[in-house]
């Protein structure tokens, strides 16, 4: 018991000292919580001991794992004072060390540490075993301070045009620098507060209708997320617009790639291919510049892009039509990379402009009502991704969608059955090619310019990342995973060298402890869940002998 | 006329030959049963006739139609159902959704859901769990749910694969019940079994495959009385 809680908490501290030496964490440092009172990296190394403690058993052990976390740091901290290893490790700077001791010196430093780490071990095993009722308050709590606190410039942005109550609330919470620690003990009991009664009103609603309509449920969690969607952009100026508009763009994607992956099982890792012609369609048919074909607008330009992004998913399919599994992740991957490695050829240069791109793409309009600011443009991306989504969740209840589910499970059986597997095959390729291809036509008319550079392997990276951690083959999800992978990111530039490092800790976390995704759909849900369903069932029927119909 | 004649077909796998030259009929409303042992080609000879195989040589015909040329999806909607070996439903899916896409092929909306509940009168047990993802039926069940998929189509040959392996004895004979009485609502099955004795006692007739050639052939009973299938697979 003693052995696994010790190690336990040295694996989390060797996590700690991880961040530490890639310098992640001295940057989260910069970033105050609660003014004077709690950094961002602060909290990071409290909620590693926290984590430790959490997994183990008992105070004494959550205590020893949260003390043992502290192990490896001190040991950092030993070996950064007895040899210069800032010439290897440039994060492992003195800065480092101040943030570490506390500035009080190593042995205080190194009690502070072992100590610190002791209670947040033992708050983080207290909470693990706690009432529901507890964790609802503190977990809410804890988020929103944090959120307060880490977004202060942009929610004080927006909150500054205001006047009267919701001034002086602002003025209450925040100082010029950040959240104060009045604010943040306001924000935390009232996130508490409001947590408990929601909670108690939904449960006192589940409990009445006995059977809680789980559907409607999230239909109008969906429609909350939806309206602050629409509001945001509008409080939050240009900038929020700029991240929210890059998000749509990857929702878009997503809902794509979804047709492909979630639903038809065809892994694709070429999927920026189709973004960049929609991209490149736009601006062949509309630039300004020597190299646009036609002189379109942008409200007929932009049909045809999608039309060309299906025929060129429809030609991407058919070489990997026979290909399956591993394999085709690799095929689809090299497809991908042809079509940038050709746009940015000299040999496509006197029509795709190589490497230096198409420029002077115009800003499309409404009668004389140009959408030249990110908000506008961010409002043509939400109403596009509102027709998608439309035409995403009908596909997934027809036919074709039908089609789709039965040959990612069984291709052999598919046939049997009478499914055209190819045909089947070339339509997940062209339709999710679609959604591409529209994002791509808002992207150039966002930018004005079109590089190949903009086309990496990346980005394919980013979407499949954002379906798996949204949940796959659900639609809620991927917007969801826009959000959390691309839009957040986006929020904290700083620390934008460590995003994938961000991006990985976040996929191997949700693999373990969440594997259906953040908003899993229906199916997959089920399925990952389905032996206490099948119990639960087995249940119902002992009770309730089955009705004859 | 037989409603299916299979004609000298060879198949390869590659550069071996699996089949080498396998002639057989199957008449309307017959269960005629493949018996041999493991690699003897039954399995094979189902994936020709159902398409996702082709054969290099020799031809397959349906009702008179030669099905060379045709995908697995065409020979589908022309009425010959393969049922797969091993529990091969839509795990990820509904019992109700594995029956309706049973019927895939078919436009009749009406008719798809008189035959489902037909289905369900069949097979009570799928009525319980209709709700329920496929993936987490037991071991009969998916037999019974793959049997009952493949009938939505309303085939009118019926090609089954190993449809009592890895089944509890009781369960086995349940499924060899359920053989019957498909076929005597009208259906033609073409049958592949390790279990010789259960599959020529209920079938027409048998063809004995050894490695890709047909050994012997006759009515069921006979087969099951012949001293060299005795001792080759009944022990």
């Amino acid at each position: 018991m003693m052995r696994r809680a010790a190690l336990i908490g040295l694996a989390f501290g060797a996590g700690a000292v991880h961040l530490a030496a890639v310098g992640v964490l001295l940057a989260m440092h910069q970033r105050w919580i609660i003014v004077e009172a709690l950094t961002l990296g602060q909290a990071a190394l409290l909620l590693l001991a926290g984590g430790a403690g959490a997994m183990t058993r008992g105070p004494v052990m959550g205590a020893l794992a949260g003390a043992a976390a502290g192990v490896p740091v001190v040991a950092l901290l030993a070996a950064m004072s007895l040899v210069p290893l800032n010439s290897i490790f440039i994060a492992l700077s003195h800065d480092l060390f101040n943030m570490l001791t506390l500035g009080v010196g190593l042995a205080a430093g190194v009690a502070i540490l072992i100590g610190g780490g002791a209670i947040a071990g033992l708050v983080g095993v207290l909470l693990s075993n706690s009432s529901q009722m507890v964790r609802r308050a503190i977990f809410p709590g804890a988020i929103s301070v944090v959120v307060a606190g880490v977004f202060q410039e942009l929610i004080q942005l927006m909150l500054q045009q205001y006047e009267g109550p919701v001034g002086d609330f602002r003025d209450f919470i925040y100082t010029w620098e950040g959240l104060s620690l009045q604010g943040a003990i306001a924000i935390f009991v009232l996130a508490a507060l409001l947590s408990e009664v929601f909670g108690f009103i939904w449960r006192m609603r589940a409990e009445r209708t006995a059977s809680h309509d789980h559907r409607r449920e999230r239909m109008v969690r969906a429609g909350i997320a939806l309206l602050i969607l629409v509001l945001l952009p509008m409080l939050g100026g240009s900038y929020v617009g700029q991240v929210l508009m890059l998000v749509g763009l990857y929702i878009l994607m997503g809902m794509g790639l979804n047709l492909e992956v979630g639903l038809a099982g065809l892994l694709d890792l070429g999927f920026v291919a189709f973004f960049a012609v929609g991209a490149y369609s736009t601006a062949l048919l509309t630039a300004g510049s020597a190299h646009a074909l036609m002189h379109l607008p942008y409200w007929a330009a932009m049909p045809v892009s999608v039309l060309l992004a299906v025929a060129v998913g429809v030609l991407f399919g058919l070489p990997v039509l026979g290909v399956r599994g591993d394999y085709l992740a690799v095929a689809t991957m090299g497809l991908g990379e042809i079509v940038r490695v050709i746009v940015q050829s000299d040999f496509a240069a006197p029509l795709l402009g190589g490497a230096q791109g198409i420029l002077e793409i115009p800003k499309p309009s409404i009668g004389n009502f140009v959408l030249g600011n990110p908000v506008s443009l961010f409002y043509l991306t939400l109403v596009a991704s509102a027709v998608a989504a439309f035409v995403a969740w009908r596909l997934e209840n027809s036919r074709l969608g039908r089609a789709w589910e039965a040959l990612r499970d069984d291709e052999d059986v598919a046939q049997a059955l009478g499914i055209n597997l190819v045909r089947a095959k070339l339509l997940a390729y062209g339709l999710g090619a679609a959604f591409a291809g529209l994002a791509g036509s808002i992207f150039a008319t966002m930018l004005t310019s079109v590089y190949p550079s903009s086309f990496q392997l990346l980005i394919s990276i980013n979407v499949l990342a954002l379906i798996i951690v949204g949940g796959m083959g659900s639609l809620p999800g991927v917007v969801l995973g826009s959000i959390v992978l691309i839009g957040l990111p986006e929020l904290l530039r700083e620390f934008g060298e460590y995003r994938y490092l961000f991006y990985g800790a976040v996929l191997i976390v949700m693999m373990r402890l969440r594997p259906e995704g953040l908003w899993p759909s229906d199916v997959r849900q089920r399925e990952l869940h389905a032996e206490d369903e099948t119990l639960a069932l087995d249940a119902g029927t002992d009770a309730v002998p089955a009705q004859p119909r | 006329m037989a409603l299916l004649e299979v004609a000298d077909i060879h198949v390869f796998y590659d550069k071996i030959e699996a089949l080498k030259g396998i002639s057989l009929a199957v008449e309307e409303r017959e269960i005629v049963t493949l018996v041999g042992g493991n690699g003897a080609g039954k399995s094979t000879t189902l994936r020709a006739i159902s398409g996702l195989l082709h054969p290099r040589q020799g031809s397959i015909r349906f009702a008179g139609r030669s099905l060379a040329g045709l995908g697995a999806h065409e020979i589908a909607a022309g009425g010959v159902v393969h049922i797969p070996e091993g529990r091969r439903i839509f795990g990820r899916l509904t019992v109700n959704e594995n029956l309706e896409l049973g019927a895939f092929t078919r436009r009749d909306r009406r008719d798809v859901a008189t035959d489902k509940e037909q289905m369900l009168v069949l097979f009570p047990r799928l009525r319980e769990r209709l709700k329920q993802l496929a993936g987490t039926l037991s071991g009969g069940e998916q037999q019974m749910l793959a049997a009952a998929r493949a009938l939505m189509a309303r085939p009118r040959v019926l090609l089954m694969d190993e449809p009592s392996m890895g089944l509890a004895p009781m369960l086995v004979e349940q499924v060899f019940e359920t053989i019957g009485r498909i076929n005597q609502q009208g259906v033609t099955i073409l049958l592949v079994e390790q279990n010789a004795p259960m599959a020529l006692g209920i079938a027409n007739r048998g063809y004995v495959l050894e490695s890709g050639r047909i050994v012997l052939d006759g009515p069921g009973r006979d087969l099951l009385d012949d001293e060299r299938v005795r001792r080759a697979y009944l022990g």
